[in-house]
This record gives C-alpha cells, sequence and structure tokens, in this order.
C-alpha cells in the first residue's frame, strides 16, 4: 500500500464571482495545482470532484474546461465534507495500486442560488417543521451555555480570531476586522448565533494532486507533503437521548485517522476545522480531542487557538472569514494546511508548522447525527 | 397494510388524538426496544426489520431550544423550536406554540396547530402540524 503525497496544491480567491461559472472557478484551481505540481494535463490518471449544488457532472464541466477529458472522473455530493471526501477518495484508489497521479477538486458557485438560510433537504420532517442549518447548531450552542457556561461573548471571540485571521489571507473573501462587540451587534438568525457567527455564502474552488511515493519521487523537489491518513466516516442513526454537544461522528474519523497515522491529538500543531458557525468549531475541537470537552470557547478568549497560541485553530480564517463554498471547503482546508507546512502562508505562517489537521463535517438528515465527517493528517 | 403504506399514512397524519391528548406515532424495536420517531423501516441498533408502532406519552421535556429569526420564504419568522425529550427515551424537534421563549428542562405537551409555516393546509395535515406548549404545571422545573 503506497504512501500518498500532496505534490500540488490550487485555490481561487473565496467570495463573490457573479461574473464567472463553476466550471470557469474550477479550472482555475486544477490548473493552479497542476502547475504547482510540475505535472501536466495528461499525467492525471484519474480525478475526483466533490460539489452539492451545481447539478450533473460538475467534474466533467470543471475538468473540460481546464482540459482534461476521457480518464475515470467521480463526481462526489456529501454535503459539505464533498470536497474532502473527494480527497478520501483520491487517496484510496492510489493506496489501491491502481494510479500515480489523482486530482481532487471542490467546486461550488452560491451567489444568487440562495434566499434565507440553509435547510436540510426538503423532504426531510425538522426541514418541514422550520429547522435550519443555523437552528441546529443554535440548539446545539444553548446545550453548550446550559452544561458549561459557555456564552455569547465567547463564541463571537471565535468569530472575531476568524475574521482576523482572514485578513492576513489574500484568498479569503472578508478583509476587515470584526470585534465581539460588532459580532454581538450584528443581527440575530437563530438564538444565540448572530450573523457574523454563520459562514457566508460564497463561491470558489481548490484542488489538490495527490501523488504515490514512487510518482513523488520522480518528480522530485522538497516541498510535497505527506497525507498521514485520510479517514471518512457518516452519521449514525440518532438512537436515544445523546449529550448534543458531543461530537461522535467527528470522534469516529478522528479515531481512525489517528490510529492510521500514528499521530495523535498532542502531536497536532494546528488545524483547520468546519467552522460553519462559531459553536461548531467549539464542538469540532472538542470532538477532535485537540481542547477539552466544554472548555474551548473560554480559551478562546484566552489567545490559546490564536495564531501565535498553544495550537491555532482556523488559521486562515476558517469557514467564517475566509468563506465558504460548500464542496470546495474539504479541499480547501487541505491546501491551508500543505501551504503551512511548506513554509507559504506569509503572514499567517506558523513557526515550525510539521504536523496539521483539517476536519470537514457537514450536513443534517433527519434521524442521524450529521450526514459526513473526514478528518485529514498532513505532515512534513 | 404493508409497511410502505404505513409509512405513507404516518406521514400524513403523525400522531392520534387521545381523550384531548396529541400523542405523536413511534415505532420501536420489538427485538431491542430502541424508539424511532418518525419511525423507519429497520431498527439500526439490531438489524431488524418492522418496528411495532407506539404512540409517546403527550408530555416531554425540552432539551433544547432556539428561536429562529431568519428561515426560507415558506416560514413566519421569528418562530422557536425546540429538541423535546420523551419517556420513551426519543427526541423530536418540534415547533413551539406561543410567544414566550422556551426554556430547558421545562414539561411541555403537544399541542395541534399550523406552526411557523405559511401554508393554506388543514392543521392535521402533514408533519408540520404539530407544536408544544407549555403545560400549566410544567414551568419552571429547573435547568439541565
Amino acid at each position: 500500500m503506497s504512501d500518498v503525497y500532496v505534490v500540488g496544491a490550487g485555490m481561487t480567491p473565496f467570495g463573490k464571482h457573479p461574473d464567472k461559472t463553476a466550471a470557469e472557478l474550477g479550472a482555475a484551481a486544477v490548473l493552479e495545482a497542476l502547475d504547482d505540481a510540475g505535472v501536466s494535463l495528461g499525467d492525471i490518471e484519474a480525478a475526483w470532484v466533490g460539489s452539492v449544488f451545481q447539478g450533473m457532472a460538475m467534474g466533467q464541466r470543471a475538468l473540460g474546461e481546464g482540459g482534461i477529458s476521457g480518464i475515470p472522473i467521480t463526481n462526489v455530493e456529501n454535503a459539505c465534507s464533498s470536497g474532502s471526501t473527494a480527497i478520501w477518495g483520491a487517496a484510496m484508489s492510489i493506496k489501491a495500486g491502481e494510479y500515480d497521479v489523482v486530482l481532487a477538486l471542490g467546486v461550488e458557485h452560491l451567489t444568487g442560488a440562495f434566499r434565507g438560510a440553509f435547510t436540510p433537504d426538503e423532504s426531510d420532517v425538522e426541514a418541514q417543521r422550520g429547522l435550519t442549518m443555523p437552528a441546529v447548531y443554535a440548539m446545539r450552542a444553548q446545550r453548550h451555555f446550559a452544561q458549561y457556561g459557555t456564552t455569547s461573548e465567547q463564541l463571537a471571540a471565535i468569530s472575531a480570531k476568524n475574521k482576523r485571521n482572514a485578513v492576513a489571507n489574500p484568498l479569503a473573501q472578508f478583509k476587515k476586522p470584526v470585534s465581539v462587540d460588532e459580532v454581538l451587534a450584528s443581527r440575530m438568525i437563530a438564538d444565540p448565533l448572530h450573523l457574523q457567527e454563520c459562514a457566508p455564502v460564497s463561491d470558489g474552488a481548490a484542488a489538490v494532486v495527490l501523488a504515490s511515493k514512487r510518482k513523488r519521487a520522480a518528480l522530485g523537489g522538497s516541498r510535497a507533503v505527506r497525507l498521514a491518513a485520510s479517514a471518512l466516516k457518516s452519521g449514525r442513526a440518532e438512537v436515544g437521548l445523546k449529550d448534543m454537544t458531543v461530537e461522535d461522528l467527528t470522534w469516529r474519523a478522528a479515531e481512525e485517522a489517528y490510529e492510521r497515522s500514528g499521530i495523535g491529538p498532542s502531536d497536532v500543531r494546528f488545524a483547520e476545522v468546519h467552522d460553519c458557525f462559531s459553536i461548531a468549531e467549539a464542538l469540532r475541537v472538542e470532538g477532535l480531542g485537540l481542547f477539552p470537552h466544554g472548555e474551548y470557547p473560554a480559551r478562546v478568549v484566552k489567545g490559546e487557538a490564536d495564531l501565535d497560541g498553544r495550537l491555532p485553530v482556523n488559521g486562515s480564517g476558517g469557514l467564517l472569514g475566509k468563506g465558504h463554498p460548500l464542496g470546495a471547503t474539504g479541499v480547501a482546508q487541505v491546501v491551508e494546511v500543505v501551504r503551512q507546512l511548506r513554509g507559504e502562508a506569509g503572514a499567517r505562517q506558523i513557526p515550525g508548522a510539521r504536523v496539521g489537521l483539517a476536519h470537514c463535517r457537514g450536513g443534517k438528515a433527519q434521524g442521524v447525527e450529521g450526514t459526513a465527517c473526514t478528518v485529514n493528517i498532513l505532515t512534513v | 397494510m404493508t409497511s410502505m403504506e404505513a409509512a405513507t399514512a404516518m406521514m400524513k397524519r403523525p400522531y392520534e388524538v387521545e381523550g384531548g391528548l396529541v400523542r405523536l406515532r413511534a415505532g420501536r424495536c420489538p427485538e431491542c426496544g430502541a424508539v424511532y420517531c418518525p419511525a423507519r423501516l429497520v431498527c439500526d441498533g439490531c438489524g431488524h426489520r418492522g418496528l411495532e408502532e407506539i404512540l409517546l406519552a403527550p408530555r416531554g421535556t425540552i432539551y433544547t431550544f432556539t428561536t429562529v429569526h431568519q428561515s426560507t420564504p415558506e416560514f413566519r419568522t421569528p418562530y422557536h423550536l425546540c429538541y423535546v425529550d420523551f419517556d420513551e427515551q426519543v427526541r423530536v424537534m418540534l415547533p413551539a406554540a406561543g410567544d414566550e421563549r422556551p426554556r430547558i428542562g421545562e414539561a411541555v405537551e403537544i399541542v395541534l396547530g399550523t406552526g411557523p409555516r405559511l401554508v393554506d393546509a388543514e392543521p392535521e395535515e402533514g408533519p408540520h402540524a404539530l407544536m408544544v406548549a407549555w403545560t400549566a404545571t410544567g414551568k419552571g422545573e429547573g435547568d439541565v
């Protein structure tokens, strides 16, 4: 079974791109990733493409725009984990020995596609009763408040941190820092979550070129990053009365990634996690075992998750600051980890970073804890 | 009735009214006792096919809640949502009747109503017909 390496990474700016199609965004990310890897169009043996609301054959449309056709292309929809599921599939095909160079792309164009809040699928009973995605996390936040004494000010500090980090990321959607007071002054979406605690509607694409150990050696160069583990899980059926502040789904994905990589939570130097809402970041890092359960929001206020803190979280700006083009998000997280590990993260560089973790978790469906969750651990 | 017909019937009218009390239909696994609301074809816990229909208690306890201020155009905002825990060890999400802010730990009972959805349908049609309202005795029964 071959080790898997990320040999190339590319990403468009995240934000509003009303003048571009999803295919154009996807192709731009792919071409940057190919150039970064030093491989040509003909070197790509297979591709996995994640998107959520882009319709049929997003992969063929984006790769066709980018000059790639004829190879196996697998289109993936796994809610917000679509892009990271594409990475998981691409990595599996290399580990299986079938291919040496495989592309993973995530792409989404949402400008003008939605009004109001995101909801689960309209066939979902809870969605028919009024459940929105912000409401899902708002209700979990209320439990975090009640069980651990977490406050709105502490959650707002998570948003303020990520939006501050985004200012140092030229590809991020938000360019201005936002204070805790400004977060709390923004309008309420679902109590206790304010507008500035919810990920925005975004367009964008991100791509990585994965290679086997053999191909990585042939390519030469020293910028390859090892994908030490890629784990994918789906949410278990909700039976009984469980603690909604505990992320069983996140932990099961993390546990597999830790076991497969031999890298434990105490070895992780920094993390990109799925902060679709401020409270979500807390639930993720606590679920990953990176911070003690119930304590993360208070520790953010102390600066422990800052770029110069004990364990920087979402140094890219995260979904809250960088933007959240659903299918692209999971790939963009890995692009960020790769750039950090290569020392190419510019003003947001984490000194001496050698182990990074990317966590992506998406979706809600009646009767299951969550749709899909990936944990990717990368190292140099 | 086939399981498919039963599932369809439950979607249309997911409750029974007995003596003025509204009780949700649910499915219980005859093998391991796991309860699902709504019911499903196969028990996730033990794989048993075919759940027996039960009616949940007419009252439950608020596990958590939110007030939704932004939704999709089909809903009038603001509205309250709750996850309600029932003695049968099952948790169900329901909109709350009235303007009062829900509280964790509060006892509630099921009432019928149109909920926050902007629809012309009769209240007893469809899953959005269900709501919860405070019981007279349930106020202030502590937190968490």
